[in-house]
């Protein structure tokens, strides 16, 4: 029997705008099991960031209670949300959102680092995902001299330094054309054979395709 | 919009920017007008000692010196630190100035709103620095002057409106140029961040690994803002070049007029004369701090003769280093022109100075016994000179064009006159001395003796030294008189003159930290979104106040490395001649700088908390 990997129930999160109460997502549950390929669709503005920001310990929800690998994740502080993030989860944004000032081998390397890896094994590990991504040559060169494909393939690179057993990922063919983005449901494919556990927001035919299961997400409530 | 509730809008949707910029602008505007005026005013209480016949030429100089020096780089700091933090301001604006333009904005619209803006700012902090500099002025003297100084409280409109035009003017030239460029450039480069802070896309130089990743990003931040960055570090260079003149010039400064006036009196020392005469001495020697009227006496007079017995039996005391005995009087001196090759064409000669005469005090000397030790400009008096003399320093500077090329007539004006070997800086009479050989002396004056003995003893057997002495002179009618309470009264005058210099640091000290603080802030504000993503990633607070602090520090420590050489180099090749540094001095000096260097580094603080404040989803949200 497969280990719940990530459990939310009740689950709420509101935003204050000048005065204007916007509730993003309403009263929500989830269960994700370990190695399901979840994909989460629905239309603009549904709460899909949401939902991805709260299971990757980015944010808390307004009430409602959310555990992942068994961590009540509301009730911790933020230095143990990063190490958190650090151990357990792999972040894949729709616009790359890699850091400027540092190469595509150094983004990727920027993860283990953190999490104080040898040196030798962080330079073995990021030159093997450059690989698995196809940029072996491009590894040092900065995100403004990378493609927009190429990006994202690092961006991919990075979530899977530190062998995260969860992998999110909000929209990561969005801003990319047919092309790359069928190179990204490759890379994608990938990883759901090794078995991590995957949750994409997307829309996109071909990941929803790629899904073991798919979840609608409209006005902030969830269907399947 | 209007041209005028455009930018009123801009400035209050911006509140942490616009009130930072405000302030720093305040605060620049009010240390320059304080530092202006105080430096002024203190400069007429230190010419108003030198006037009024305290201090002697060669300290006073030093006064001014030091004065015109830490003015001089005061009025170079305001413009730089303001220019500095109008031209970051505007350059926060690029971006929406290209939004602007990408919705269609003329050119000269954007530029008149932006420009108005600007004027806005400026505006209102030269009103309010021009306030609180004012204020600050009134506070410092009202607290100095009830310590025992005499700091005028007079202000000069003239020179606060001067400064405040320059301010202005300045601030407008470096605000405007960032507006016009992002005006006339198309909208896609407005908007570009390589336009904004000519930031870099490839950042080409490798930051060696051993660094650590957080100096990395750090390192890799700055190059990548290099226009702001570079901006920032000339601006803390500027204020850490006058930190260091004002702090490492001011110590050596102290200490080395403490030495020259040690030097001139000498420790330990020992005076013995008629109560009349010593009196007379040390009321000449209290000239230098105070002023005091003085009757005329007879300096020939046969009761303050010292008998050459009395002067074996002193010199035999166990303990009495050297005996220099002396015959002081007083005399008016006249100034002999010289003949010096022209020091244009240096073929003909030409005729320097003229015929002025003032009063002195001479003093007969055994070159070989004296036991003062002064600084000297040419040479001390030989045993062998014969017709020369050694002047003080007030003496030179006032009545002499050049004193060493040129000689002085004592007496008789039939006598041939005297040349002078050598300047000293000397406390006594205010400098208005003339050191000659005691048998010169007596061969024109046609008398023998002495009046006064001057006796270095040994500092390890003071007390019983002293007892000795006085039992010598029992019955005599001498007085003997210790020169060090004396001395120790001249060292606490100039420690309390440096002190009152060393007030005009303070608010330097405050501009360079908020233009450190305005620049970091630009810098977070800037990075935020970036900062957001290596939360994301799994950085911990701590990382990204690392971060933000090693920016800080490689800022400061840039700045500082330039700065403080600079520092040394004003203040070794211009400031002090003949520096007396002492180890203490130089642990004092870096202490003060390491603390400085400290304060800054911590200033940096607040905004690395700031960066931690925004939760990582507002953080990556910020743009």
């Amino acid at each position: 029997m497969k280990e719940k990997v990530i459990v939310a129930s009740g689950l709420c999160r509101q935003f204050e705008i000048d005065d204007v109460i916007v509730e993003a997502l309403k009263n929500l549950d989830l269960t994700v099991k370990e190695g399901e390929f979840i994909s989460i669709y629905g239309p603009s503005g549904a709460g899909k960031t949401t939902l991805l920001n709260l299971i990757g310990a980015l944010d808390k929800p307004t009430s409602g209670k959310i555990v992942v690998f068994n961590h009540d994740l509301g009730t911790y502080d933020e230095n143990f949300l990063a190490t958190f993030r650090s151990a357990y989860i792999g972040f894949v944004f729709q616009s790359y959102n890699l850091i400027s000032t540092l190469t595509a081998v150094e983004n990727i390397a920027f993860v283990i680092e953190l999490a104080g890896w040898p040196k030798e094994r962080i330079k073995q590990r990021s030159e093997t995902l450059l690989k698995l991504v196809g940029l072996q040559h491009r590894g040092n060169h900065f995100p403004a001299q990378l493609s927009g494909g190429e990006r994202q393939r690092v961006a991919f690179a990075r979530a899977l330094a530190n062998d995260p057993p969860l992998l999110l990922a909000d929209e990561p063919t969005g801003n990319l054309d047919t092309e790359t983005g069928l190179e990204i449901v490759s890379i994608l494919k990938k990883i759901k054979e090794e078995g991590k556990t995957v949750i994409v927001a997307t829309h996109d035919e071909k990941l929803l395709k790629l899904a073991s299961r798919s979840l609608f997400l409209k006005d902030g409530r969830l269907t399947e | 919009m209007s041209e005028i509730s455009f930018p009123i809008k801009d400035l209050a949707r911006r509140k942490t920017q616009t009130a930072l910029t405000i302030l720093g602008l305040t605060i620049s505007t009010a240390a320059t007008v304080f530092l202006v005026i105080f430096g002024t005013n203190l400069g007429f209480e230190i010419s108003f000692l030198a006037r009024g016949g305290r201090l002697t030429s060669g300290f006073s100089n030093i006064f001014f010196q030091f004065i015109l020096i830490v003015s001089i780089l005061n009025i170079l700091t305001g413009p730089i630190i303001t220019s500095f933090l109008v031209h970051l301001t505007m350059s926060g604006r690029m971006r929406d100035i290209g939004v602007m333009k990408a919705s269609g904005c003329l050119s000269g619209s954007i530029f008149a709103y932006f420009i108005t803006e600007l004027s806005m700012l400026v505006f209102l902090s030269s009103i309010t620095g021009i306030i609180f500099g004012v204020a600050a002025f009134y506070v410092s003297t009202i607290f100095l002057n009830a310590a025992g100084f005499s700091i005028s409280q007079s202000l000069n409109l003239g020179v606060i409106m001067v400064i405040c035009i320059v301010l202005i003017i300045f601030s407008h030239i470096s605000g405007a140029s960032p507006i016009r460029k992002a005006a006339k450039a198309k909208p896609t480069e407005a908007m570009s961040p390589i336009y904004n802070f000519r930031t870099t896309a490839g950042l080409g130089k490798k930051v060696p690994s051993r660094l650590g990743l957080t100096f990395k990003v750090a390192f890799r931040n700055l190059l990548r803002r290099k226009s702001v960055t570079s901006q920032a570090i000339i601006c803390l260079t500027v204020v850490l070049t006058l930190t260091t003149v004002t702090i490492a010039g001011g110590m050596i400064a102290n200490q080395t007029t403490t030495s020259y006036v040690e030097r001139a009196i000498g420790r330990n020392v020992v005076l013995v004369g008629h109560p009349t005469l010593t009196n007379r001495y040390i009321n000449l020697l209290s000239r230098f701090f105070e002023e005091k009227e003085m009757q005329q006496i007879n300096y020939f007079d046969h009761e303050f003769v010292i008998s050459e017995s009395l002067v074996s039996k002193l010199d035999d005391i166990q303990g009495v280093i050297e005996v220099d005995p002396r015959l002081v009087l007083e005399n008016s001196v006249r100034e002999v022109p010289g003949i010096v090759l022209d020091p244009i064409d240096q073929t003909t000669a030409v005729i320097i100075g003229d015929s002025r005469s003032d009063e002195a005090l001479i003093l007969g000397v055994e070159p070989e016994s004296v036991v003062n030790d002064w600084l000297i400009f040419g040479r001390k008096l030989g045993k062998d000179d014969q017709e020369s003399t050694m002047i003080g320093d007030s003496l030179a500077v006032n009545m002499f064009s050049d004193a060493q090329n040129q000689s002085i007539k004592v007496f008789d004006e039939s006598l041939l006159p005297y040349d002078i070997v050598g300047v000293c800086v000397d406390p006594l009479n205010n400098g208005k001395v003339v050191y000659m050989p005691l048998e010169t002396l007596y061969k024109d004056i046609g008398q023998s003796g002495y009046n006064l003995l001057f006796l270095q003893i040994d500092a390890s057997e003071k007390s019983q030294v002293l007892a000795q002495i006085e039992n010598e002179v029992s019955g005599e009618n001498l007085n003997v008189v210790e020169l060090d309470t004396i001395l120790d009264k001249h060292v606490d005058f100039l420690n309390n003159i440096w002190s009152l210099v060393m007030f005009l640091p303070l608010f330097s000290l405050a501009t360079a930290a908020v233009s450190l603080l305005s620049y970091l802030m630009l810098s977070i504000s800037g990075q935020q979104h970036e900062f957001g993503i290596m939360r994301a990633l799994g950085a911990k607070p701590r990382s990204i106040m690392k971060i933000v602090f090693s920016q800080a520090l490689i800022i400061i420590l840039v700045s500082g490395a330039i700065g403080i050489s600079a520092g040394l180099f004003i203040t070794f090749g211009f400031l002090i001649p003949d520096p007396v540094i002492s180890q203490s001095t130089i642990i004092s000096v870096s202490a003060w700088l390491i603390m400085i260097l400290g304060l800054l580094c911590a200033s940096s603080l607040y905004p690395a908390l700031k960066a931690v404040k925004k939760t990582v989803v507002e953080a990556i949200s910020a743009v």
